[in-house]
C-alpha cells in the first residue's frame, strides 16, 4: 500500500534517524525521503555520518534524479527539496520558508501531492514548527501521519506543533516507528 | 505558505496568454515550479485567482516585468558554496589567466548581483579585472537595473559577510559596500568590461568564443528538454577546453553528454568542454 516514507526532523533527530536507518534492511521496499535541518555551510560530512551505520544507501540527490525504492534521499543543505509528479527530485534555491531551507513543509506537501494515500510521513524531535503544516497536508491527502512521542524527544517543539495541527494516526517511540517501518511490505 | 492552488488547466492558459501577448515561452520551465511561482505571485499581489492574474498580465505591461522578476529566482547569497570561490581564487583563475589573452566569461541567467559581484571581488583581489570581458544576460530588466546600481538586500549581508570570511579569511566585505536607507550598495565601479543584455526565454543569439560559463542553480527551474537544449548551446558557445560551472547539486547527464563535457573538479562541479 505504501509507496514512500518521508521523515522530517531538526534538533535532537540525528540519533533517531541513525537508529532508524540502522534498523532497516538492505533493499528496503520503499524510498525514504529525509529532510533534516542542519548548518547550511557544512555541505559535506552529514551524509557520510548518516551512512556509517545505515544498511541502505543515503544519497544527497542531484536535481531531476529519479526516486528509487531502497534509497534514502537527504535534502541537500541550502536547497529546498521537492517531489515532482513524475517521481523525480526537484531542488530549488527559492526563499527560505519559516527561516528554513530546506523546508520540511515544502517536501511534505509536494510528496503528498505525488503519493497521496500511499505516503507515510513522520515528524521527529525538533526546535521549530516546520513540518506541522506539511504533515497536515499529507494527512488531508490521505496519507498516514506519525509523530515521535514528545516525551521521548530531545526538543518537542516540532512534534507538539504537528500534534496541535493534525489528528495524527500514531504517536510512537523510536522503537515503535522502527517496528512499523519493518512491517511494511 | 501559499493558500491559493492553481489547477493544471489554468497554468497552461497562463503560459498560453504570456506566449500570445509577449512572445515569451515558459512551456519548458519545470511545470510545478511555474505553477508554484504563479501561486506565489497571485498571493503576493492580491490577485485572488487565475482569471485575475491573466487579465492583469495581459493588460499591464509593467506587471509583466514584475512577473518576470518573480520568475527569476535570485541567487540566495554571495559566495554561496565558499569552497568553489576559494578554488576560483586560489587555483582556477591564477592558472587560466596566466598569460595575457582575451578571456570571455558569460552568465547566461543572472538574477541578482550575488554571483556577479562575488566573481568581480575575486578578480579584483587578483588584479585580474582588466583581463576579462563579462557578458551578463537576464530575463528581467528589473534585476538588471538593480545589479547595475549595486543594490543588495541589507538583511542578507550577514550571510554574505560570513561566506566572504570563509573565502578570504582575513579581509572584510565592508570594504566593498556602503549602506543607505536600509539597503546595501556594492561598489559598482567594479562593473568594468561588462555587457548587460535583456533576453527572452529563448536566446536569440548565443555569444561565441566563451572561455567560462557560470550558470549555477538556474537550470533547476527548467524541464529536461530546456536543460538539455541549453547545455548543448553552452557547448557551442564555449571554446574547446572552456569551462562550465553549474550548481553544487546539478549534473550534466544527457544522452552522450560524456562526449561533450568532462567533470574536472568534482567537489566544485566544474566541467570542461572536451577538446575535439
Amino acid at each position: 500500500m505504501y509507496k514512500a516514507v518521508i521523515i522530517g526532523g531538526s534538533a535532537g533527530s540525528f540519533r533517531v534517524i541513525t537508529k532508524i536507518l540502522q534498523s532497516l534492511p538492505k533493499n528496503y521496499p520503499l524510498p525514504i525521503l529525509l529532510n533534516l535541518h542542519r548548518l547550511k555551510h557544512v555541505r559535506s560530512g552529514f551524509v557520510e555520518a548518516l551512512s556509517i551505520k545505515s544498511n541502505i544507501p543515503v544519497i544527497e540527490p542531484y536535481d531531476k534524479d529519479t526516486i528509487k525504492a531502497g534509497n534514502a534521499y537527504l535534502a541537500p543543505s541550502n536547497y529546498h527539496m521537492y517531489v515532482e509528479l513524475n517521481k523525480k527530485i526537484a531542488l530549488s534555491t527559492e526563499e527560505p520558508v519559516n527561516h528554513s531551507r530546506p523546508s520540511i513543509d515544502l517536501s511534505f506537501i509536494t510528496a503528498a501531492q505525488t503519493y497521496n494515500r500511499n505516503l507515510l510521513g513522520i515528524i521527529l524531535s525538533g526546535a521549530n514548527k516546520d513540518g506541522a503544516y506539511g504533515l497536515k497536508k499529507l494527512k488531508d491527502a490521505g496519507g498516514t501521519a506519525i509523530v515521535q512521542d514528545p516525551k521521548e524527544c530531545e526538543v518537542a517543539t516540532m512534534t507538539n506543533a504537528a500534534l496541535n495541527l493534525t489528528n495524527v494516526d500514531h504517536v510512537f517511540s523510536t522503537n515503535q516507528i522502527i517496528d512499523f517501518l519493518l512491517k511494511i511490505k | 505558505m501559499n493558500r491559493y492552488e492553481l489547477g493544471i488547466v489554468d497554468t497552461r492558459n497562463i503560459i498560453k496568454t504570456i506566449q500570445e501577448t509577449y512572445n515569451y515561452n515558459f512551456k519548458n520551465y519545470a511545470l510545478t515550479f511555474f505553477k508554484r511561482r504563479v501561486e506565489y505571485i497571485i498571493d503576493r499581489y492580491n490577485l485572488k485567482d487565475a482569471d485575475n492574474f491573466i487579465r492583469r498580465i495581459r493588460d499591464d505591461k509593467d506587471f509583466f516585468e514584475i512577473f518576470l522578476k518573480e520568475m527569476c529566482i535570485e541567487s540566495s547569497e554571495m559566495f554561496r558554496d565558499p569552497s568553489l570561490w576559494r578554488y576560483l581564487k586560489d587555483e582556477f583563475f591564477p592558472a587560466v589567466l596566466k598569460k595575457p589573452q582575451q578571456y570571455k566569461i558569460w552568465f547566461p541567467e543572472v538574477n541578482s548581483g550575488e554571483e556577479l559581484y562575488s566573481l568581480l571581488i575575486i578578480l579584483n583581489t587578483l588584479n585580474m579585472l582588466d583581463d576579462v570581458r563579462i557578458m551578463v544576460s537576464s530575463l528581467s530588466q528589473i534585476h538588471l537595473n538593480k545589479i547595475q546600481e549595486g543594490y543588495f538586500d541589507y538583511s542578507k549581508m550577514e550571510v554574505n559577510e560570513a561566506n566572504f570570511r570563509r573565502v578570504f579569511r582575513e579581509e572584510r566585505l565592508n570594504d566593498f559596500y556602503t549602506t543607505k536607507d536600509e539597503n546595501a550598495y556594492l561598489d559598482n565601479s567594479l562593473l568594468k568590461n561588462i555587457q548587460f543584455t535583456k533576453q527572452n526565454t529563448i536566446f536569440e543569439e548565443y555569444p561565441k568564443g566563451i572561455k567560462l560559463i557560470l550558470c549555477r542553480n538556474q537550470m533547476l527551474y527548467y524541464n529536461q528538454i530546456l536543460e538539455e537544449r541549453l547545455l548543448k548551446s553552452f557547448y557551442n558557445c564555449l571554446v574547446p577546453g572552456g569551462h562550465l560551472i553549474i550548481g553544487a547539486n546539478e549534473k550534466i547527464n544527457y544522452w552522450n553528454s560524456e562526449k561533450d563535457y568532462i567533470l574536472v573538479d568534482k567537489n566544485n562541479n566544474v566541467y570542461k568542454k572536451k577538446l575535439s
